[in-house]
């Protein structure tokens, strides 16, 4: 099978499997959300024209449906061509970040066709994967701040420069968060990352715990996941920067939000919690035959689901933060805690073996030991000090008389 | 003077001309006859281009060639400073593929995340919080255009003389450009180890040059929150808008 023909045909697999992927998750999260809220959920749609329900298995094909036969109404006021540009390149950049992303690992050579091993990602040999990554997420902003700018609306304008400082924000923790796991793994690229943990047989989630925490809620404020979804909150922005779009635009949004969230969801994984790798399980070889290449896909399709699903119940288990919250424990928790994090990794990679010797321990284990109490100490720092304590009370600091030490 | 560079010459010129026309001078006349001359001009460039030996990576060469100079026209020559970034960032984007296919991934994606991912959004965000009600009429106008189109294009004429002098085909001291080897691709755009290459480099020979760049970083940083500071004595967020 010639190169291009096996990466057009990665790239089909992918983007058809992410649509679908995007439009059943929208099932599930409803579902979700009617079994914490203790409703029935969407139950009905199933084969058309019968009366076959299949608990609902059919809504996401109506919604689709729906969606594309909308009436394309473009609204009087907004700028033509970027109202139609913002949802293209938000679409488009939550799809290519996925070029990088490894589904399993490699396959050892058998029929079908294939010549050489085969690589389960689209782009596998970028050197600089995660750099990508962060690179056309970035680019996603763009979608947001164009949609909301050009809908020349209040609320879309409020959305998306309330989006554009977050996203912005939560940047930093997001690579501060990635950098302990780069340091420790020594290469930017996902594979080896994942190699690496099912080698040691320690996902880095043990050993960097708080990398993780602050890797977790930033890739939260990424994906605008609830406690974190202020560039659109509903309830007070109508629906932030899409207020405007109606019919296959605004679904464009909304499958770019969930490929965002499918897109963290496997970050965590690859990052933090092993990848493909599962003890006497998958083994930890990096190439293996197909029944094991399989098994891995599962493995890693199972445990970015575990996430997705916790992504969707912390939906219902917060409420969202007020504008200064976001940026407080943006810039004032969870930019020190990285800096915490990268500085005790580096320092472990450093001088770990020498400090664990005396008590006779792996460098693993006096990673995981120093990693967890550093954790500890972190929250436990943090609550003493309680940086963003104005929390909830009058803010003092705005009256024009106070001179505050602030 | 060679047939060669009597093309590239005139390209140079009919470029000159052509962004003179499409700069906003205070009305809309010539900016179609402008953009007619400036692709006439891109055109004449490309058909001097040696191709690298491979459809694919030529096409790819032109594709990306053509996004990132009409892009970066286009950011000059558009009256509405949004558009004007936008246009900005696609001349990043074409030029991030352009190094891409250069082999050099390091910067390539680095380009993309330091200028499209925080620099710009960074203007887009001064334009909205600046001109919520859009253009200001000073946007609108580009001072001193002659000398500016001028300048842009003496710069990208000397350059193209001089590189399209070295790179004509009938001068001897340089063949034309062999497409590259296997090896030679693994030892560049395939090198698995490239990343760690470039950071052994830059942190090894080259930490001082890293550390005083960081240093003069931090120095603006700090310069910045204190302007900020001076402005009123209310907390707000000037030390975000600077990082």
């Amino acid at each position: 099978m010639p190169p291009v023909l096996e990466s057009l045909l990665k790239i089909a697999v992918l983007v058809g499997g992410l649509m679908t992927a995007a439009a059943y998750l929208v099932l599930v999260e409803r579902w979700i959300a009617a079994w914490v809220q203790d409703r029935l959920g969407p139950n009905r749609v199933g084969v058309p024209l019968t009366k076959i329900r299949l608990f609902g298995l059919g809504q996401p094909v109506a919604d689709g449906v729906k969606f594309l036969t909308k009436g394309e109404f473009t609204p009087g006021q907004v700028d033509k061509i970027l109202y139609f540009v913002a949802p293209v390149a938000i679409f488009v950049a939550a799809m290519a970040a996925f070029a990088v992303v490894p589904l399993g690992s490699v396959v050892l050579p058998a029929s079908w066709g294939f010549d050489g091993p085969v690589r389960l990602a689209v782009a596998p040999g970028l050197d600089v994967g995660m750099l990508y990554i962060f690179a056309v997420g970035s680019v996603a902003v763009y979608g947001v701040v164009l949609g909301g700018w050009a809908s020349n609306n209040k609320y879309s304008f409020f959305g998306a420069v309330r989006s554009s400082a977050q996203l912005i924000s939560y940047e930093l923790p997001l690579g501060l968060g990635i950098l302990g796991v780069i340091l420790a793994t020594g290469s930017l690229r996902l594979d080896n990352i994942i190699v690496e943990q099912a080698r040691s047989g320690t996902w880095n989630v043990f050993v960097q715990p708080l990398g993780f925490v602050v890797f977790c809620v930033a890739a939260f404020a990424e994906a605008g996941r609830l406690p974190f979804d202020l560039p659109e909150a509903e309830q007070e922005l109508v629906g932030g920067y899409h207020t405007e779009y109606l019919g296959v635009k605004l679904m464009l949004f909304m499958v770019s939000e969930f490929l965002h969230m499918i897109l963290a969801a496997f970050l965590i994984v690859i990052l933090f919690l092993g990848g493909w790798h599962f003890w006497g399980l998958t083994g930890s070889a990096e190439a293996v035959s197909w029944p094991v290449a399989l098994l891995r896909v599962v493995v890693l399709l199972a445990k970015v689901m575990g996430v997705i699903l916790f992504f969707m119940l912390a939906r219902w288990s917060w409420p969202r933060f007020r504008y200064d919250q976001l940026m407080e424990v943006a810039w004032k928790v969870m930019i020190p805690w990285g800096l915490i994090n990268v500085v005790v990794v580096a320092t472990w990679m450093e001088y770990g073996v020498q400090l664990a010797r005396p008590w006779n321990l792996s460098a693993a284990q006096g990673m995981a030991i120093v990693g967890w109490g550093v954790l500890l100490l972190c929250w436990l720092a943090t609550t003493i000090i309680d940086p963003t304590a104005s929390g909830n009370r009058p803010r003092r600091d705005l009256s024009v008389n106070d001179n505050c030490s602030e | 003077m060679t047939n060669h560079q009597h093309i590239l010459t005139l390209a140079v010129l009919l470029g000159a001309v052509g962004l003179w026309l499409m700069l906003p001078r205070g009305g809309a006349r010539g900016r179609a006859v402008g953009t007619v001359l400036g692709i006439v001009a891109l055109g004449l460039w490309f058909s001097q281009f040696h191709g690298l030996g491979q459809w694919t990576a030529d096409g790819m060469f032109f594709v990306l060639a053509a996004i990132a100079v009409v892009a970066a026209v286009g950011a000059v020559t558009s009256r509405n400073p949004v558009y004007c970034a936008i246009w900005f960032g696609l001349s990043l984007l074409g030029t991030a593929g352009l190094l891409l296919l250069a082999g050099a991934q390091f910067i390539a994606v680095a380009t993309v995340l330091v200028y499209a991912g925080a620099i710009l959004v960074m203007f887009l965000f001064v334009l909205m919080v600046a001109q919520p009600e859009g253009k200001a009429s000073c946007d609108q106008m580009s001072w001193e255009a002659g000398v500016s189109a001028a300048a842009g294009i003496a710069m990208v004429g000397v350059l193209s003389v001089a590189i399209g002098g070295i790179l004509a085909p009938s001068c001897p001291a340089m063949p034309p450009i062999a497409p590259p080897t296997q090896e030679e691709l693994a030892a560049g755009v395939l090198d698995p180890h490239q990343v760690a290459r470039l950071g052994d480099e830059l942190f090894g020979r080259r930490l001082i040059a890293v550390e005083v760049a960081g240093t003069l970083l931090l120095a603006a940083l700090v310069g910045a929150a204190v302007i900020v500071n001076q402005f009123s004595g209310r907390r707000h967020d000037g030390q975000q808008k600077t990082v």
